[in-house]
This record gives C-alpha cells, structure tokens and sequence, in this order.
C-alpha cells in the first residue's frame, strides 16, 4: 500500500549537482516549488500532517461478539436461498418456453446444474450454518429447496421432451431379432 | 456437342443448388462406359485417307460409329428393341450408310461423320431378302432392295423409289441374291431348291424385265453361301455333293447352262462333313466384281482361286488358315489371311489378290486371349502407303463378342468387350487388403494374443507400426515425386498387383455375368477391365446365378465365387468356381449334378474355411451340398430342422415350401396353387441377405414406437392376370411367409397390368404397375407393422407368430414407365433410404422412400408434423436434380445393383443395360464425411494462427506481469 500519505508526508527535496534534474530523494517544505512537476499525487490538503499520520480513520477488523439473532437470520437467509429461486426459475421456465434451442437448453442446464451443485457442496453450507441453533432444521429447509430446483429442472426437462420416458427413447437399443429360420429359393431356373 | 450438353446440365444443376453433382464433381466418382453390342456388319469409312471412323451395326439394333484410332464412340442411335429395330443389312457408300431396318420395313440413310439422317423411308412390309448399292456408268446411285416378291430401286441421294417391280413366280422360287456391274442391268437370282436357277434381269432405268432364263439345277439348296458372282457376271457354285464347282455366265445370249468343273480336276478335295463356301468380292458395286475368290473347304482350309477365261486356276492354298478377307484400297485388292502360328498367337498376312503372292512386311501377330473365345470373323482396312506398298488395319470379332483392332506390326490398338452389352447378374466384392493391413488384422486378431506372451505382443506391434510408417514414407515420397510431373502421367493405372482396399471401402471389385458366357471383374472405381473368362459351350439362353461363397474378409483363404449355370434345353446344372479379385478358376472337386438343377440356396453356414454351403435342389427336390466337406454335412444335420426353401412354379402357378431332413432329402411343407389359367406368377422376391435394419420401429407423434413387422422369411408375389382386356386385367401382389406358406397380405389391383417392377426390403414393398384405367403409370408401397407392442424381440420365427401384421398400403401416381428399380442399401441401414428408378430415358431417378410412405397423411396434424410426414399429394414428382446420372444416360437400362460401401452415407451403384454407369449415391447426404470443398487451408490458417496468437500473448502477458512485479 504505498498510499499518498506515506511519501508526500513531508516535502524535502535536495538538489543535486550541475542543475540535474535527477534527484535522489527530496523533501519539500514548501509545496509553490514543486507545483511544476504535476506528478505529485494530490489528496494533500494546505495543512501539513507529521509522517504516518492519515486522516482517514482505519476500519475496526477485529472480530467482534455477534447478536445471537442475527446469526440465525444470516442462516435462515442461507437456507432459505433455493426456495426463494424457484418462482424465479417458474418464470425463466414459462419464458423459455418448450422449444428445443439453444437458450432454453442453457437455461435449463443452469437450473439443473446448480441445485446440483449446492447439493454437492452440502457440507460446507452445513459448515456455515454451524454456529446456528436451529441447523437441522435449515439444513433440511436448504436440501428440499434444492431438491425442489432440481425437480423443477426436470419437470421442464419433460416437457421440453429430453427425458427418455417413452420407448421411442430406446429404439436405438434394440438389437435385431435373432432369426431362427434360415429360407431360401425362388424362381424355378 | 457432348461437352456443351455436359456444361448446360451442370450449369442448371448449380442453378438449383440441387443434391445432384456439381460440375466439378462429373466423373470424379462415376464413370460411364457405351456399348454397341455383338457387330452383325461392320464397316471401315474408307472414302479418305485420314478417316478413322469404324461403322458397325449390332444384333443389338444399333448403328454406331467408332473411332478406330481410340476404340470409343463417335456416335451412337439406339433403335428399338427385338423385331422392329432389327438391321438387315448395312451398305455403306462414301459417306453415306444405308441401313434396311425391321424386315424391310424402314430404309434409312446416315450421314456416317456425325450420324445425322439422310433420309429415311418406309417400304411395304415384306421378308426382307437382300440389299445391294447399284452403279451405273461407274457412278453408284441407287440401291436395290430385294424382298421375297418384289424388288424396289431406290436413289442413294434422297431414297426416292426409282421403280419397284414384282418378281415372277415368287410363290414357288426363292429369291436371294441381286447382282448388277454397273452396265445398266439388275440381275435378281432365285432358285427353286433341288431343281432349277432362276435370273432375272431388270433394266435399270424403267425395271422393265429384260431376260428371264431358268437353268437347270438339280444340285441347288441355297445360293447365299455356296454360290458367288465372280468376274464379269459369272455365277460361280459349289455343291458339296458331287464336289463340284458350277459355272454360269449370267449375260450369255441364248440357253445359259451350268458348266460343271470337278474338285478333283484343281486336285482339291472338300472336307467331309464340310459344306463348301464361295467368298467373292465386288470392290465398287458400279464395276465387275473380282476374277479371285476363296473357296473355303474345311474349318481351316482356304484355297485362293482364280476364274479365267472359263476356267479355274488355284493360286494359293491356306492350309492352316482361320480366317480370310478381301480388301480394297484404290485399284488395289488385298487378301488377308489370318493363319495359326503356334497355340496361343495367330498372324495375319496380306496376299496379292490377283497373284496370291505375299506381300513383303505385312505379318501382324495376333495373341489369343486365353481367357477369349474363338476367332470368329476378320475385317480389315487397307490403305496405300506413301511408297505406294498396301498397309492394313484388322479387326477381329471373337466369339465372345470382343472386337480387337490391329495396327501393324501386331500392336492391339484398341479392345472392345461387346459382352458387356448384356450383362446378366453381377455382384460386388471387397478388395483385398494389402500386406500390411492383412499383418496387422493377423497380428492383433484373438488368437494371436492368447498364443503370444506380452513382450512378443510389444514387439510384434513395433514392428508393425515400423512397417506402416514404411509404407506411409513411401507414399509420400510417391506422392512427392508424383507431384513434379505433369497431371496427365499421374493417373496410375489400376492392375491388379495394386488393387487393395481403400480405407473406406468404395472401391470394390464388380463381377460381371454376361448373356456370353463371358465373366468380367471390373474395378469399381476406373472402371478397367482386370480379369475376364470366357466359358465355353453356355448356351445363349442359358440361367446364371452368381453368388459369393467366401468373401474377402477370411484372409488367407482366397475370396470364391460361384456361377451356377443352368442349361435351359437340358436342365443341368453346371458350376463355375472362381477367384473373384484374380478370376482365376479355382480348382476345388465340383459336385456331380447328374439331374436338372431347380434352384440354389446360399446358407449362412460355414465350413472350416469359411465357405458359405451353398444347397443345390434338384427336380426331385433332393438337395446337394457344396461343399460337401464331413464337417458341413454334420452342421447341416444339426440345423437341418430349420432350413426351408420355397420353389415357384410360374408356369404351374404353384409356390411350394420345402423343410430339409437330416438325410438331405426334404419334405414338402406348403403349397400355395395360383391358378394358372387366371393368372401368372410374374415376380417372388424375398428380401435380400445382406441387408441391415438398424431402426427396429418408427416413432409416432406422440413418442410411442410402431414396431416394423421385420420377417426375414417375408416373399412379396406378383401375378397378373392372363386376361389382358383393360376392364379385367388385374394384377395381384401376395405376402407369404416362405417358412410356413401363410399368406400375411393380399392385395388384388383391379384394372392394372405388367410389367410389375417390384422392390421388397425392410418392412415394405413398393412396385410399380400401369392403371388401364387412367392410363398411367402408378406406385404403391405397402407396409408392414407389428403394432406398438413387440411380440418377440430377442428371436424371430415364422413358425411362432400369432398375430398378423397390420399392413399399411397407399398408391401414387408416377409421370413416367420405368425400366427397373431398386433400393439403396448401407452398411448398418442408418442412412435413410431411397429408390434408384431406372428410366426408359436412361435417366436414373433416385427417389426419396419418405416419398412412398404409407403413413403420408391427407390431413396434416399436430402429429404427422412432429413425425416429418410429408402430406399424400397423389403426383409423385420426378425432378431432374435427383437423377444421379446427370447427363450420362444409360440406354436400355435393364438394372441396377446397390452395394454398401464402408462409409454409412454411402452406397454404391452400378446401373447395367446397353451400358454401365457406376456412381456413389449419398440417400442422407454425405454426412460422415467432410465436403470436397471443405477448406483445410482455411481451417489449418486458423488453427495456427490461434496457436501462435495464443504462444504470442502468453509471452506478452508474462513480461507484463515481470514489469509489474518490478514496479
């Protein structure tokens, strides 16, 4: 962090010899002289502040007591989220429509996917939700959310016809009937 | 003219943007080859010197011109089939060729440098005897045409009838020849056999009968071999019999008589069995013909003879000699005579005609063919040289329809396979894969990986991947080289050390069964000729069925085909085993077929070398196996149960189904009577054994599956009815089961007749018939389905069927007769499929089958849209984009076969009948491929820039985050 107030602190300045305009290093006092040279970051008022001093007052990070009751709000929040998803992904759904193209097929791919995804990474949202007294019951709350997104992926999956339900699905599948007869002939020659 | 019509089809074919072939693409998969058929007359174009026309006319009724430098056509008129199409005679006069056509019926003129019609004119139906060019005052004006009651004069510029006069007493004497030498007289000859000559002589001004004398005769039998016109209008005859040669002077004033001059005065001697023959020749019909003349008295004996003043003197004796003729160029008259040289060459020899001396440097030396038939006519073109010495051309015409054109000294110049003309059934056969791909199927095969331990199977692999990188630096270099030489030398030629597989699959080996006798295996992909076997002793009207015993898939072991061929007089069977790649004939022990041969099934059971048995049936239905090996007959005793076979009788109406015992005899299992008297069983078709169904069913609308109704032992019968009234006729088309004889599906169409064209696959049968009704042309397709529910899915058995098929049948109207049909076929039938309609316009038609669809609705539906239906629209459509021929027609197209190349977009035509077409059809477009235009350099461009782009920007980017570090 090499902030304004570090350098420009003081100004002091030493010329150096044969009218270089190269310096070392220079502390200026008075700030008229070094008007000229424009690449002094402003942000300096007129007063002038001893080194190290900033007028900004320094965030307080150290980690404080919580209120009990906003933890279980942040958690409630947490669980809550997939739940609160889903009217959403109901109008993405009526949107997109029951047409096979390519952004319907994303959009189902993201509502599909990411209930998965949470799904995957339970155990650190149940990590989260540690510190909260009603834990079980969010955790349940976030799972049957994200089951719920997940259903919902596949309901629209059906109705845009990407299940392989019917057996139409499976005719590919079917190997050729072996036959048992072996026929020949024809024409008498 | 030909590449113009070429460009202008092109052109509308990128017009449409069509599925057919773009212009750059004609002939880089496909190629055509004409035929004329066998040469009943041929003619060289001699009137100049630089001509080199060849004009042939065929028992095919065609007239032709070929170019005898190269062998190909310069042009070609197709007449119409059998009788009415039929030359009789073929004279050709500077440069015009008249051609008596259909019995007399038709005089045509041609003009022979383009083959445009001079004239024609239509003459009164007759029995067509002889025709011959008449000169008068050394100019030939006329032509003569001799029926069996009446001659007719005709001008050779215009075809106007000068006169025609009928002949006296044509009810009891047969006249055969007409003569004239240009001094105004026609003379027209007839005999009555056994007693008398007749000669009549025609003014030739008016047709006024100037002389009408009658010689006695008794020896006479016919005057069309045995008797000649030599020198200044003297008949000269020869009678087997007494062995004695006749005379007559036809002009003599007063009673005309017969001198008779013995053989045994010119101390010659006719072969016994032999009937004598006179070759004469009348180098311009405006003058006399020849003093010389050939008599021929045994298969290999000529003698060259000489009429002067009366008398007969010989001048040389041929004794061995195959073939003889007479040619003229300027003053000069030639004899050409063709003797044996040793077993397998023959050499052609110029004679002087008037003194039988050799002429100096004139040997050719023809080699026979051994794989040819005999030697059957000669032609030949002679011509003055600059030194003023006789040079010559020869054709030869084999018996196996080639003809062979010679150019001294005995450099073939061209072949022409005629045989191919008529080609009978054929078949396709994978080529060979090459050393290497053989080592490497070998090599990783199962067997050699049980026998092999590990480290043998490394090495083993090392060293075969040596030898591909071998092969593959080759091929560069190759390639390479190839490269810096000019694009005409590149075209390799195709022999077959080099024939192998190519990766794909497309090029395959065609063999070729002709109505000779003469087999031929062609390569797909050029088109040469590699091999061909000429089978002696097939009669013409013999039956060939050619099937493919062991493919090219079992290496070592050599491919085999086998040819059955059945005699149609004596009913036997006779097979003919060959290599298909080399054609050699293979010399395996042929069973004995001492009984009339019915018909011949093909099993799918091995032997230990993978020959395929082939079941042989004969009338009294017992069975021959070949091979007959111990393990074949054990195999076909364990699975005897389940062998049938069905036999139709066409002429019977009866189709019978036979079971086959563990003792190879067989027992009848079902008959099925047609009545032969009401109608005629004109078609069975099963359904082929190579072909593949991928889709098991159809999906519906609604996502459920109609299951195809799959019966591998399925026939499709067509009779027609023998009435052939248009408000009786009616043709009927039957589904029988071969295995049990139950009959699936009937279906009778009334007001219908032949000829049925009829294609029988997958789960459906289309044909095609003609509606007497509205006159015209109809398709119908019929479709079985097993409903939504499969009976059975793992087995198949006719015997354990209980529900019938739902069968499906709609019918469409088709703009046009046809001449064949058949469908594509694919390697694994994912590829949809289509109909290769041949044309009577030579045009090959590929039809979509989603255009014969039973299932087409007439009310489009939510449904049918979901399944692509097209909507019933009763015209089936004939667009020109979808003939897969473009310009290249193939005349009287009789068939066509459909092969599965190794790519499942791909499948591989061959359309037969006067000529061949060969080309790649693509039902689903070429969809596992990339396209010919696909740009590489574009892609690669891409490829790489991106590369060195994304190279380029990562060295950027870390300098900059060095430079950023440091800041």
């Amino acid at each position: 962090m090499s902030s304004p107030g570090g350098q420009g602190g003081g100004a002091l300045s030493t010329r150096g010899a044969g009218g270089a305009r190269r310096m070392k290093w220079a502390l200026e006092l008075s700030l008229s002289n070094t008007r000229s040279r424009g690449d002094r970051q402003g942000g300096q008022g007129d007063t002038m502040y001893p080194i190290g001093y900033s007028d900004k007052p320094v965030p307080d990070t150290s980690v404080q007591e919580t209120d009990r009751n906003l933890v279980e709000k942040r958690c409630w929040d947490v669980a809550l989220g997939p739940l609160k998803q889903i009217p959403m992904n109901l109008f993405i759904m009526y949107m997109s429509g029951n047409t096979i193209s390519i952004f319907p097929i994303m959009m189902v791919c993201m509502m599909a996917w990411r209930p998965i995804q949470a799904l995957m990474s339970l155990s650190a949202t149940f990590k989260l939700l540690e510190s909260s007294s009603q834990q079980w019951l969010q955790g349940l709350v976030y799972l049957v959310g994200n089951l719920l997104g997940s259903a919902l992926a596949i309901y629209k999956c059906q109705s845009m016809g990407l299940l392989p339900t019917h057996s139409s699905d499976w005719l590919a599948f079917i190997e050729p009937p072996q036959r048992m007869e072996i026929m020949g002939g024809g024409m008498v020659l | 003219m030909s590449a113009l019509v070429c460009r202008v089809v092109a052109f509308f074919c990128l017009l449409r943007a069509s599925a057919a072939v773009f212009e750059d693409q004609v002939g880089k998969f496909d190629w055509r080859q004409q035929f004329v058929g066998n040469v009943r007359f041929a003619a060289f174009d001699a009137h100049s010197q630089a001509s080199k026309k060849l004009l042939v006319a065929t028992e095919k009724n065609i007239f032709a011109s070929v170019n005898s430098r190269t062998g190909e056509l310069f042009w070609r008129h197709v007449d119409k089939t059998g009788q009415d199409g039929q030359i009789d005679a073929m004279l050709v006069h500077g440069q015009d060729a008249v051609l008596v056509v259909g019995n007399g019926r038709l005089l045509r003129s041609w003009e022979t440098n383009i083959g445009g019609l001079n004239w024609e004119v239509v003459m009164d139906t007759g029995s067509f005897q002889t025709a011959q060019l008449i000169g008068l005052a050394d100019i030939v004006k006329f032509v003569a045409v001799l029926k069996k009651s009446a001659i007719s004069l005709h001008y050779l510029s215009n075809g106007h009838q000068k006169w025609v006069e009928n002949l006296p007493d044509s009810d009891t004497v047969q006249y055969q020849t007409v003569y004239s030498s240009g001094n105004g007289d026609v003379f027209v000859l007839g005999l009555v056999p056994h007693s008398h000559i007749v000669v009549v002589a025609y003014n030739i001004e008016d047709g006024e009968i100037m002389k009408q004398v009658s010689v006695e005769a008794p020896w006479i039998t016919s005057l069309d071999s045995s008797c000649a016109v030599v020198g200044s209008a003297v008949l000269l005859c020869v009678d087997p019999v007494s062995s004695s040669l006749y005379t007559l002077q036809l002009n003599a004033e007063g009673r005309a008589e017969f001198v008779h001059i013995p053989l045994q005065s010119l101390d010659l001697e006719a072969e016994a069995g032999f009937h004598p023959v006179v070759i004469a020749t009348q180098p311009h019909p405006a003058r006399v013909p020849l003093k010389e003349f050939f008599l021929q008295l045994g298969p290999e004996r000529f003698i060259l003879l000489q009429l002067k003043d009366g008398a007969i003197a010989p001048l040389r004796d041929f004794n061995p000699a195959n073939l003889v003729a007479f040619a003229t160029t300027g003053e000069k008259t030639v004899a050409a005579v063709m003797s044996p040289k040793n077993e397998t060459a023959c050499s052609i020899n110029l004679f002087s005609a008037d003194t039988g001396r050799r002429l100096l440097d004139t040997t050719v030396t023809y080699n026979l063919d051994p794989n040819g038939g005999k030697l059957n006519r000669l032609f030949v073109l002679a011509f003055l040289k600059k030194d003023d010495s006789v040079g010559y051309r020869a054709l030869v015409q084999t018996e196996d329809f080639a003809l062979t054109f010679l150019q001294q000294p005995g450099r073939v110049v061209w072949v022409r396979e005629e045989a191919l003309a008529d080609v009978v059934t054929m078949e396709m056969v994978d080529l060979p894969l090459t050393g290497t791909q053989a080592e490497l199927e070998g090599e990783f095969g199962k067997k050699a990986a049980i026998q092999d331990g590990l480290l043998a199977m490394v090495l083993k692999r090392l060293s075969s991947q040596l030898i591909l990188l071998q092969a593959w630096i080759g091929h560069l270099w190759k390639l390479f080289y190839d490269a810096r030489k000019p694009r005409s030398h590149v075209k390799n030629e195709v022999t077959i050390e080099t024939l192998a597989r190519d990766e794909f699959n497309l090029q395959k080996m065609m063999v070729m069964v002709t109505a000779s006798g003469k087999l031929f295996g062609i390569d797909s992909k050029s088109g040469t000729i590699l091999w061909k076997h000429y089978l002696q002793n097939v009669q013409p009207n013999a039956a060939f069925k050619l099937m493919v015993q062991r493919t090219t898939a079992h290496f070592p072991h050599p491919p085999q085909c086998t040819l059955l061929i059945k005699d149609k007089d004596t009913g036997l069977g006779s097979l003919h085993v060959f290599n298909p790649i080399f054609g050699k004939k293979s010399h395996i022990a042929l069973p004995t077929l001492p009984r009339p041969i019915q018909q011949s099934l093909l099993l799918p059971i091995m032997d230990q070398d993978y020959t395929k048995v082939l079941m042989l049936i004969d009338d009294q239905y017992k069975v021959t196996a070949f091979p007959s090996t111990k393990n074949v007959l054990q195999q076909l005793q364990e699975m005897a149960s389940s062998i049938f076979f069905y036999l139709v009788d066409s002429s019977q109406g009866t189709l019978s189904g036979f079971r086959l015992r563990k003792d190879l005899s067989t027992e009848l299992m079902w008959e099925v009577v047609i009545p032969a008297e009401v109608q005629k069983i004109t078609l069975v078709k099963g359904k082929r054994a190579n072909e593949h169904v991928h889709s098991q069913g159809r999906v519906m609308g609604d996502r459920s599956v109609l299951y195809k109704y799959l019966n591998p032992n399925l026939l499709a019968v067509v009779t027609e009815s023998t009435d052939t009234h248009p408000e009786r006729s009616f043709i009927g088309v039957f589904l029988i089961d071969g295995v049990t004889g139950r009959i699936i599906h009937e279906a009778v169409q009334r007001k219908a007749r032949g000829p049925v064209h009829l294609v029988h696959s997958e789960n459906w049968v289309v044909y095609e018939y003609w509606n007497t009704k509205s006159r015209r042309n109809e398709f119908s397709v019929l479709e079985q389905y097993e409903g939504t529910e499969l009976y059975n899915s793992s087995v198949f058995s006719s015997l354990d069927r209980p529900h019938p098929p739902q069968v499906l049948q709609q019918s469409y109207i088709f703009p046009s007769p046809i001449n064949t049909l058949e469908a594509t076929l694919t390697e694994k039938g994912i590829t949809s499929r289509h109909l290769l309609v041949g044309l009577p316009s030579g045009a090959i038609l590929s039809l979509p089958k989603m255009f014969l669809d039973p299932r087409r609705p007439e009310v489009v539906s939510e449904q049918s849209r979901e399944e692509n239906l097209i909507p019933y629209a009763p015209e089936m459509p004939i667009r020109t984009e979808w003939f897969i021929n473009y310009n290249q027609t193939v005349s009287r197209v009789k068939g066509i076969y459909t092969a599965p190349s190794g790519l499942e977009s791909t499948c591989l035509v061959v359309a037969y009948g006067l000529d061949i077409y060969q080309t790649r059809v693509f039902p689903s477009k070429q969809f596992d491929v990339l396209k010919d235009d696909y740009d590489y350099m574009l892609i690669s461009s891409v490829l790489l820039g991106l590369f060195f782009a994304t190279m380029i920007s990562k060295r950027l980017a870390e300098v900059k985050l060095l430079n950023r570090a440091w800041r």
